[in-house]
């Protein structure tokens, strides 16, 4: 990993010198060179990057900075790899993570891998475009408690990040709307396709004959009345994505202490629904739920095939997904649960993980957390 | 431990209904999109209509009684493009439902003509004599010529129709 830093240092500069040189003779104009977003074509198209917000490679350097700079917070301490580890998929591994003020969040930690098909962000849904969704931990004074105005101060103060903004945004104005912009260009980089699970999609991996059990399982509905068993997953984190973008409540509580979406649309119906996560790199991201309340994957499992709780919200499709004719629950054996944690091991991309574009860029000052 | 919760999950649900109790009287879902007259729908309004049934197997393997009023009748309350005027561009246009949970599936404008088909798609509200159950209902797609019932969306809310922008 070390060794694969070194470049990517020697080709920020060079691209720096490349433009220094390009914008001494051009017209003013967009000067920055467009970033291509790679990821598998199963993942599909079905996103937009909005258009007064283009990628370009300064745009996803600057934002990478940024992420990783504790001036944006209040106290100088804290960043958004605080709470967003690279290493864990961009968690941090807690039921609830500590700001500025040392007070806890409401809900857990997300991973951040996949973002660019996400409409509405939050385990609620209540942001949406991650331009709008960087105000909210920026400005929260138990996140990271600093207004854009004193971020841009700070900014402002070291020269460097002066002609980062106008590598990136064409004008050496460092603004609010420009610090959220690239934020949001670098989070849209973060694309996790590369796990063995991927590999098998590609024909790259043949799978042992457990995870294959597991991938059907996974993805197949139970039908006893025809002899086809199943866990049902796929309905809610089916494609290869392992998230379709719905608001459901997988049974956690009878009478929920968060009653997430229903507090954005007011409906009763809503009560206790989440969003659909990702599973991506789910190994790495325990605790897991909203509210971090499972420590292990196999306490997940358990709870999806032995203790879900009963409510008027409660998702018809979990409710009636079960194994055995007349069943009351999803009824796996042992075994099955054991081959549907082998599938979900397999979603671990410790390429995304290690990937030196999204680690730290501030290599001479601790940004420990 | 049910005192800790009470007081504030009371407060809280209190509020709640008296913000719902404003903003949504009753169950409704929205026609929408390339239409000429959007609207927004309740059960009370669908009463007024002819009404239609379909026999469907549901995902129980079992046979139904829905009834409910013709898709196609509730686009033409909202001016699509239907019968004679389903020509030329008119066919790139597509129908997207989409339920409370943020499910999405689409139908062709020919899909739902009967001047292109002889199957019926029902926005249903009863099944068997019964309003259809929480979690299906109040509006249900049915699509009884669909062999999976992938398309039969539950608590419909949105119907919009759609260009293909290609
Ligand atoms: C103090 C911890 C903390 C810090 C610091 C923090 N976050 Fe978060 N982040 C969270 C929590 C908790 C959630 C889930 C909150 C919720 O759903 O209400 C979250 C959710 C998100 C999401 C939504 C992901 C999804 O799938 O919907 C994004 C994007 C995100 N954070 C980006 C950032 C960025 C960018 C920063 C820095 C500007 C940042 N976060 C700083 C704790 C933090
Ligand atoms: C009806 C939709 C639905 C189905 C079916 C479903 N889930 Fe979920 N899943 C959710 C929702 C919604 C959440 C988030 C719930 C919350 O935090 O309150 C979730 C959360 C999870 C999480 C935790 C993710 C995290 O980042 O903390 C895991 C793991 C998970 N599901 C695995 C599964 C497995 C395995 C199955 C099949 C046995 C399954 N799910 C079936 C909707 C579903």
């Amino acid at each position: 990993m070390k060794k694969r830093k070194r470049p990517s240092v020697w080709m920020l500069a060079t691209a720096a010198t490349t433009l220094t040189v390009l914008l001494s003779f051009q017209t003013p104009g967009p000067s920055s060179q467009p970033y291509t977003l790679n990821y598998p074509a199963y993942f599909g198209g079905r996103f937009t990057i909005p258009e007064n917000n283009p990628m370009t490679q300064e745009g996803v350097a600057l934002g990478r900075m940024l992420f990783y700079e504790p001036r944006l917070s209040g106290n100088n301490r804290v960043t958004c790899a605080t709470c967003h580890q690279q290493k864990l998929a961009f968690t941090d591994g807690k039921a609830f993570s500590a700001g500025v003020d040392g007070t806890l969040t409401k809900r857990s930690s997300m991973s951040l891998s996949n973002l660019l098909w996400v409409r509405n962000l939050f385990w609620d849904g209540r942001v949406s475009g991650l331009e709008a969704q960087a105000v909210v931990p920026l400005t929260d004074p138990h996140e990271m408690g600093q207004s854009l105005e004193a971020s841009v101060m700070k900014l402002k103060a070291d020269g460097s990040y002066r002609e980062k903004f106008a590598q990136a945004f064409g004008s050496g104005d460092i603004t609010g709307e420009n610090l959220l912009k690239a934020l949001a260009q670098f989070e849209r980089t973060l694309i996790s396709g590369d796990s063995r699970y991927d590999k098998y999609l590609r024909g790259q991996y043949q799978p042992t004959a457990q995870e294959l059990r597991g991938i059907e399982l996974f993805m197949t509905p139970p039908s006893p009345q025809r002899n086809i068993r199943g866990a049902n997953c796929g309905h809610c984190h089916g494609t290869p994505k392992t998230f379709v973008e719905l608001f459901h409540n997988n049974g956690l509580d009878t009478l929920p202490k968060d009653a997430g979406r229903e507090a954005i649309t007011g409906q009763a119906i809503d009560r206790g629904r989440f969003r659909v996560p990702t599973l991506r790199n789910i190994s790495l991201t325990a605790p897991y739920m909203h509210d971090g309340r499972f420590a292990t994957l196999t306490e997940v499992l358990n709870h999806y095939n032995e203790h879900v709780q009963p409510s008027t919200t409660l998702s018809p499709f979990i409710a009636e997904a079960t194994n055995a004719v007349d069943g009351k629950s999803l009824m796996l054996t042992e075994t099955e649960k054991g081959d549907l944690l082998v599938f979900l091991q397999m979603l671990t991309d410790s390429a995304f993980v290690n990937n030196p574009d999204f680690s730290n860029p501030h290599f001479l000052r601790s940004t420990k957390p | 431990m049910s005192k800790k919760f009470c007081n504030p999950f009371l407060l809280a649900a209190l509020l709640l209904i008296s913000i719902a109790g404003h903003a949504q009287p009753k169950p409704s879902f929205r026609v929408e999109g390339e239409v000429l007259k959007p609207r927004t729908l309740t059960q009370d309004d669908l009463l007024k209509w002819k009404t239609t049934e379909v026999k469907g197997k549901d995902r129980d393997g079992k046979e139904h009684v829905f009834k409910g009023v013709r898709l196609v009748d509730v686009l033409d309350s909202a001016g699509v493009t239907l019968g004679g005027k389903l020509r030329g561009e008119n066919l790139a246009k597509y129908v997207l439902v989409k339920a409370a949970d943020g499910y999405e599936v689409i139908f062709s404008l020919p899909e739902i003509d009967p001047e292109f088909t002889s199957q019926t798609v029902l926005l249903a509200y009863e099944v068997d004599g019964h309003p259809l159950a929480k979690g299906e209902g109040p509006f249900r797609m049915v699509v009884p010529s669909d062999k999976k019932q992938a398309r039969w969306i539950r608590e419909l809310t949105t119907i919009k129709v759609v260009f293909s922008k290609e």
